[in-house]
């Protein structure tokens, strides 16, 4: 129990020893901008299609749950509005993200932890280069930017999707569905919707670059470090979408009273 | 005499509780060609990782050129790293670039030179090493020994005062072995860089020419060149380069990082 409690404070601990690190080194050093376009290409080309798939069908799911609630009283009119609100402001960024996890997070962290034990990193560090700037900091970069980029796209394509369900499922018009988003999807709810994107890319970024750079242990340790960046990252997203919840209401009330 | 070009200070290291090196101490003076042996598993790639700064000795101090690896930071220890050029035990190539691009990284990463230099340099490190034909196939495309030289050329390719190779003839037939040492003999004529290499066999230790030394038991033992060697006094070094089964060395040791 205490050793398991010392292993997650070790853990934590090293991962923030890790962003400082590599804070500092963007301080210090201009990251290659030819290698972090380079990455923001393959991320966003690689998931392109899964996340607009996949915020499709969050946003079909959210209108078909909604059309079985708001039926009873007659508020099928709401439908959009209500579908589109929560899309944006929860269950979209936190399932793309989920989604994003599981290919970003997870081809990152194997390819660091496979450039780790064959010593790669070490070569890099070896030939006079710096490894955060070569490697780490585009990677980074390229997650935050791209991960942000994908999730509204996912957001965008779970709109159509609510669309269509409303459409095709609840038996409302387009125009119907479409009418009310305007008033219930305020600008602070988009505001609060886009502030969740940035953190969980944020959350995503750092814990799948640091288990990637800290691997140890051949082919096994590339097994743990990718199984570990999964598990870390959906508990450290949950635990990141109820503070920004927090936080986001927070927002949301105060802009309320302005 | 003129200050050392590598020099151990009093080095300590440990793996976590468990203590590898004790307070080593040698020289290496610019221009050597010096080999280091000794049974798997005392810390001979441990030694060569020190003077490449991959790791940090738990007490004592490594020089290079009069500068502490220990103590230097940001990019005066990069610019001091840039004059050394390591070959990997396992090579560590870069997977996912060419041949040609592994060569060119160092060049194109950390000096910036002009793309046409660059060309240059990629079709004369390749010929060197005799793998140009290979320029644009991926790592994991060439064989065992053509990844050795390419690991030899990108080593090189900085044109570094130091060259260090970590068991530049593991898994490669005697033939092969023979021809990687001369490649290392020739270039380090032609480039008049100071030499260290790691190898388990006496042969191409001897091949190499210049000091050799024997890690174990935790210290670095000096043996001199090839006929100091053979007739050194101590046990363990007269059992382990006549590859006696009988003596103080108790067989393979753990296992080498």
């Amino acid at each position: 129990m205490i050793a398991g409690f010392r292993a997650i404070v070790d853990d934590v601990g090293g991962g923030l020893l890790f962003l400082g690190q590599m804070f500092s080194t963007a301080l210090h050093y201009r990251p290659k901008s030819h290698v972090v376009f380079d990455q923001i290409w393959k991320v966003t080309l690689n998931s392109l299609s899964t996340t607009a798939l996949a915020g499709f069908f969050v946003g079909a799911i959210m209108t078909v749950q909604f059309t079985l609630q708001v039926k009873e009283f007659g508020a099928l009119g709401y439908l959009g509005g209500l579908a589109t609100s929560g899309t944006i402001r929860e269950v979209g960024p936190l399932l793309i993200a989920f989604m994003l996890s599981g290919k970003v997070g997870a081809f990152t962290s194997a390819e660091l932890g496979t450039m780790r034990v064959t010593e790669q990193i070490d070569a890099v560090r070896c030939l006079g280069a710096n490894p955060f700037q070569e490697i780490i900091l585009p990677r980074y970069i390229a997650i935050i930017l791209s991960s942000f980029f994908l999730l509204a796209v996912g957001l965008f394509m779970s709109i159509a999707g609510g669309l269509l369900l409303g459409v095709v499922f609840s038996g409302i018009t387009a125009e119907e569905y479409l009418r009310h988003i305007p008033t219930i999807v305020t600008l602070p709810s988009i505001v609060s919707g886009l502030f969740k994107c940035l953190v969980f890319a944020l959350v995503l970024a750092s814990i799948c670059t640091y288990k990637g750079f800290t691997t140890t242990g051949g082919a096994k340790g590339v097994g743990r470090a990718v199984v570990a960046t999964a598990v870390a990252t959906m508990v450290g997203l949950v635990i990141a979408d109820f503070v920004t919840t927090l936080i986001a209401e927070a927002i949301l009330s105060m802009a309320m009273q302005a | 005499m003129a200050s050392a070009l590598i020099e151990f200070r009093n080095v300590a290291f440990s793996f976590g509780d468990e203590p590898l090196l004790r307070d080593v101490s040698f020289q290496i003076q610019k221009g050597e060609a010096f080999s280091l042996i000794g049974p798997s598993g005392q810390g001979k790639s441990v030694v060569m990782k020190l003077m490449a700064g991959l790791l940090t000795p738990t007490a004592g101090e490594v020089l290079i050129d009069g500068r502490s690896l220990v103590t230097l930071r940001g990019k005066d220890r990069e610019q001091l790293l840039c004059r050394m050029g390591m070959l990997f035990q396992k090579n560590a190539l870069f997977d996912s670039l060419t041949v040609g691009e592994n060569v060119a990284f160092p060049l194109r990463e950390v000096r910036q030179a002009p793309e046409a230099e660059i060309t240059e340099a990629i079709q004369f490190y390749l010929e060197a090493v005799g793998i140009l034909h290979a320029k644009d196939l991926f790592p994991d495309e060439i064989s065992g020994g053509m990844q050795k030289r390419l690991g030899i050329a990108r080593a090189l390719a900085l044109k570094p005062e130091i060259v260090l190779y970590d068991d530049p003839t593991a898994g490669l037939d005697p033939i092969t072995s023979r021809k990687i040492i001369q490649l290392i003999i020739d270039l380090r004529q032609e480039y008049g860089s100071t030499v260290v290499a790691i190898t388990n066999d006496m042969n191409r230790a001897y091949q190499l020419g210049g000091r050799i030394a024997m890690v174990v038991d935790g210290g670095v033992i000096v043996t001199g060149d090839h006929d100091q060697t053979l007739a050194h006094p101590d046990p363990r070094v007269r059992q382990f380069i006549r590859g006696q089964l009988e003596g103080p060395l108790a067989g393979s040791g753990t296992v080498t990082t």
